[in-house]
């Protein structure tokens, strides 16, 4: 299959994430708003009324946009439901991702592109075709192998299966992210325990904790060499990215909308330059791991291959958090810009800031912004150290805002 | 007499509040959140005085809001 075919779709959960994504080059990016979505928890999510500037933006940088409307719905989020589409329409948002039948009604009435989302868990060609009639991409089920997923792109093609825009069906996998440790979209565990509605967005994952397995009858705790039972690791597919292409599959999409601007960076990045090497010959296992590196820098639970590989058993956590080797430590905000010397003041809050260290900005106008400040210019004058009440001030193309948040990059 | 103060712009929507009490909450057909029946609103965050026979079940309500929005004081 040809590279250049291949649709790379990063998350998004707030403008700096959207513009993170541009910047590392995304082909689209997908996004949620309200709480009909499966990131409710997410502090940054979208209103209604950011559908516009969030369709302005991707489209004046030449990227799609997808609008999320993936939770379980109810009658009463009927009417919220029609508010949106009607802004998706308006605004031409290019496609809705959607699990329940209700959102298909409607966007087929609306004549609203859409896509099945990886809650519907398509995991057949029978499943594919009857998602056909209403849907142009179908996204495949994160439980299934490369050898059952490049069945399904063959079968696609061999009976010549039309998306309802008259154009070939196409087939969306994820790529990296964090996995479920039910089938996406099948996990009560949050409810039993939390009462906590996980198929509305508010899933409180407690698979990610450690647990104790004790047997009830005798009260004796049970030998596991792994705490973490439940915890998946993440899948990363970069040192297998060849392999997937080869699926047939025709859009890559990055989990993580929760997340912030520099993981989507990242990890946008890295898989944009393993693409681009894979489509010129130069894919190889020196740059599969510099791309590694890379990704471990950001939050992740460790890496393995999902179930694409078809091993038997998941690979579960040995840790609680994030296993990224760099953490972010919030330093301070924005306070001004000067553009005709392009530098830009921060108001340093917490922490410190010695020559040599390395610094990032997460806001709208750069999505994810890192240097290392080799010397520094505090209150107007060269420095060894910068704390809190100090001005920084530092050389920046983009425009300062005072939303603008900076970090340092600190060795986990 | 205690107090229901209810967070409403970070509901999700998920209908428990209105599953156990009825009496007290409906969902809004207009933005698909639950709404505390004649609250008084102030800068989005709602309250209303619950009668004391009220309490137990309203505190059990609070307890399993998922997001953890509904508070009694």
């Amino acid at each position: 299959m040809a590279n250049k075919t291949i649709e790379l779709l990063s998350p998004a959960g707030s403008f700096d994430c959207i513009q993170a994504a541009i910047n590392a080059g995304a082909d689209a990016i997908y996004f949620g708003v309200e709480q009909l979505n499966m990131r409710t928890r997410s502090s940054n999510g979208f209103s209604l009324a950011d559908i516009e500037e969030v369709s302005t933006l991707c489209h004046s940088n030449g990227i799609k946009a997808y609008l999320t409307l993936n939770t379980v719905m109810y009658d009463h989020d009927m009417q919220l439901l029609k508010a949106i589409l009607q802004q998706v329409k308006l605004h031409h948002i290019d496609a809705v991702i959607a699990a329940d039948f209700a959102v298909m009604e409607y966007c087929s009435q609306l004549q609203i592109p859409l896509h099945i989302s990886t809650q519907a868990n398509i995991s057949n060609i029978a499943a594919v075709q009857f998602f056909a009639r209403m849907a142009d991409v179908v996204v495949l089920a994160r439980e299934l192998t490369l050898r059952q997923i490049t069945q399904i792109t063959r079968d696609i093609e061999r009976r010549n299966i039309l998306g309802v825009s008259g154009k070939p069906l196409e087939v969306e996998i994820f790529v990296h992210g964090a996995l479920c440790m039910a089938i996406s979209g099948k996990c009560y565990l949050s409810l039993h325990t939390q009462n906590a509605a996980a198929n509305r967005g508010a899933c409180v994952q407690n698979c990610r904790r450690s647990y104790i397995v004790t047997d009830a009858e005798t009260n004796e705790q049970l030998v596991i060499d792994n705490e973490y039972i439940m915890s998946p690791k993440d899948l990363c597919t970069i040192g297998v990215l060849d392999q997937v292409v080869n699926s047939g599959v025709q859009v890559l999409k990055i989990e993580g909308r929760s997340k912030g601007a520099d993981y989507v960076y990242t990890v946008t990045k890295c898989y944009k330059e393993a693409l681009e090497a894979i489509a010129n010959g130069t894919y190889n296992a020196a740059s599969i791991a510099q791309w590694e590196t890379m990704l471990a820098t950001v939050y992740n639970r460790g890496f393995w291959e999902g179930y694409y590989l078809g091993q038997e058993m998941g690979e579960w956590t040995k840790s609680p958090g994030s296993a990224a080797t760099e953490k972010k430590v919030y330093i301070g905000k924005g306070s001004r810009y000067y553009p005709n010397i392009q530098v830009g003041e921060f108001d340093i809050e917490a922490g410190t800031l010695q020559p040599g260290d390395t610094i990032m900005v997460s806001g709208q106008a750069h999505g994810m912004f890192k240097e290392t400040l080799h010397q520094l210019t505090v209150n107007g004058n060269h420095a060894i150290i910068a704390e809190k009440g100090d001005k920084l001030t530092f050389p920046i193309t983009t425009k300062v805002a005072v939303t603008d948040k900076l970090y340092k990059i600190t060795k986990a | 007499m205690s107090k229901i103060i209810h967070y409403r712009n970070k509901c999700i929507g998920c209908g428990i509040c209105q599953q156990q009490q009825p009496t007290l909450w409906r969902m809004s057909k207009k933005d698909g959140k639950a709404t505390l029946i004649q609250a008084i609103e102030k800068k989005g965050i709602y309250q209303i005085a619950i009668p004391t026979h009220l309490l137990e079940l309203t505190i059990n309500v609070a307890k399993a809001c998922p997001v953890n929005i509904i508070k009694i004081v």
